[in-house]
């Protein structure tokens, strides 16, 4: 690599900074929350064709929620940047209750860990946590 | 070989003025066109493939020449004589790109390397730049070497794939709607791209077009964007992340992942089967997501 291309490099890295400097700076973006649990199933079903949740428990703060369908799956769906992002709830997903939160982590590092004000409810979608079929 | 300018270098002046006037644009229209954390993985992702094709690119090079020497005709590439082989050119070129592009969406292998554009839930000027790191390592280069055999000497196919790629920057954006009607129909626009980028069923391994969307209409791969149905971006499996490293090499991770685990007689095709394969049917690919939310729809919804 020539000298002129780290130059460039170093450069296009000045300007990228600069940029996402400029987008945070001029307040773009948004804060999605999940506004109640027909929204929590609609974006459950665009994780997942055909997903057809029937139960939902939110988050208080709508940034998170769990979506169970007719079989008993259950989806987990988050606030990601201005969007969502969804996973599986199954058995390799490992849960934590404490008190009225519930934490989710699934075993995909980068996804990160979930915390769910639930209320009274947390205790009763911890034990549907144990329901999952094996896998 | 030929030495030409690399039009992408004197166009990244205008990509960053674009950019900003873009993003002014959603400033007045809709915030949430642009979020930092994603703006900045993308346009990171773009400089690393920038220093991974400084990397490799020689090796590209060395391939088209070496290949060069065994073509079937002789074409020149001074402009005033040759300007037909030109043209000639720019439209093989996007044909190469249309099959490579087709491909990178139907073989998991090549899709490992191509996610990484796709890999944004945003639709802007920074997702244009959220370019491959692992172009090379997937061979997508492969799709453009018969052009080098008909006898297009490497320096202009080359500079003609640099304008197409030039040429694609602009169409990802949702500052504009629809182009004239006469543009919509040949051209690859704004709109037809948008519909590539979706996750939405109906929309799905759709407008694999670079410059012409005619090979789409030709090869039965074109769909129109609807107003009744606003595009959702990304993937199927949104990343949920914004670590770029991660955003790089997912996909070749879950590839590794799959083969080591599969059955002898799976292995392969882990690599070769379409994204979502699965040897269990456990998984959904583009087709089983479609099939499953066509049987959802009232039939004169699925009429396309």
């Amino acid at each position: 690599m020539t000298t002129a291309f780290l130059i460039q490099t170093a450069a296009s890295v000045v300007a990228v900074l600069f940029l996402a400097w400029l987008v945070k700076a001029m307040g773009l973006g948004s804060d999605p929350r999940i506004a109640d649990a027909d929204h929590a199933i609609r974006l459950a079903e665009e994780a997942e064709t055909g997903f057809g949740g029937v139960d939902v428990a939110r988050d208080r703060a709508g940034f998170a929620a769990i979506v169970r369908n007719g079989e008993g799956r259950m989806m987990l769906v988050r606030a990601h940047g201005n969007h969502f992002a969804a996973r599986p709830v199954d058995r390799q997903m490992s849960a934590r209750l404490d008190k009225d939160f519930l934490t989710l982590t699934p075993p995909e590092r980068s996804f990160g860990a979930v915390t769910l004000q639930l209320g009274k409810e947390a205790g009763v979608w911890a034990a549907r946590m144990r329901e999952i079929p094996g896998g | 070989m030929d030495k030409l300018p690399d039009p992408v270098t004197y166009a990244i002046p205008a990509f960053l003025l674009l950019l900003i006037a873009e993003m002014i644009v959603s400033l007045r229209r809709d915030r949430s066109r642009y979020q930092a954390r994603d703006t900045l993985t993308s346009l990171m992702l773009g400089t690393g493939s920038q220093v991974a094709s400084a990397l490799v690119g020689g090796m590209v090079v060395g391939v088209a020449v070496w290949l060069h020497h065994f073509r079937l005709f002789d074409i020149g590439i001074e402009f005033r004589t040759w300007w037909w082989a030109w043209i000639l050119c720019f439209f093989l070129d996007d044909l190469a790109y249309y099959a490579f592009h087709r491909s990178a969406h139907r073989v998991r292998w090549f899709w490992a390397s191509h996610v990484i554009h796709h890999s944004s839930q945003h639709y802007n000027l920074s997702t244009a730049l959220r370019q491959t790191w692992t172009g090379f390592f997937s061979l997508a280069f492969i799709f453009r070497l018969p052009l080098f055999l008909i006898g297009f000497p490497p320096a202009m196919v080359f500079f003609c794939a640099a304008l197409n790629l030039i040429y694609q920057f602009w169409i990802h954006t949702e500052a504009i709607g629809r182009c004239p009607k006469w543009f919509e129909a040949v051209m690859n626009t704004p709109s037809h791209h948008r519909v590539h980028h979706g996750v939405n069923p109906r929309y799905l391994d759709a407008n694999y077009a670079g410059v012409f969307i005619i090979w789409d209409r030709m090869f039965g791969s074109f769909v129109p964007e609807r107003d009744d149905e606003p595009v959702r971006y990304g993937i199927v499996k949104q990343l949920g992340s914004f670590s770029i490293l991660w955003a790089a090499v997912h996909e070749w991770v879950g590839i590794a992942k799959d083969v080591w685990s599969a059955p002898w007689k799976h292995k392969l095709s882990y690599m070769w089967r379409e994204p979502g394969w699965s040897h269990d049917g456990s998984r959904m690919t583009s087709d089983m997501i479609k099939e499953r939310w066509k049987a959802g729809q009232p039939d004169e919804e699925t009429v396309e």
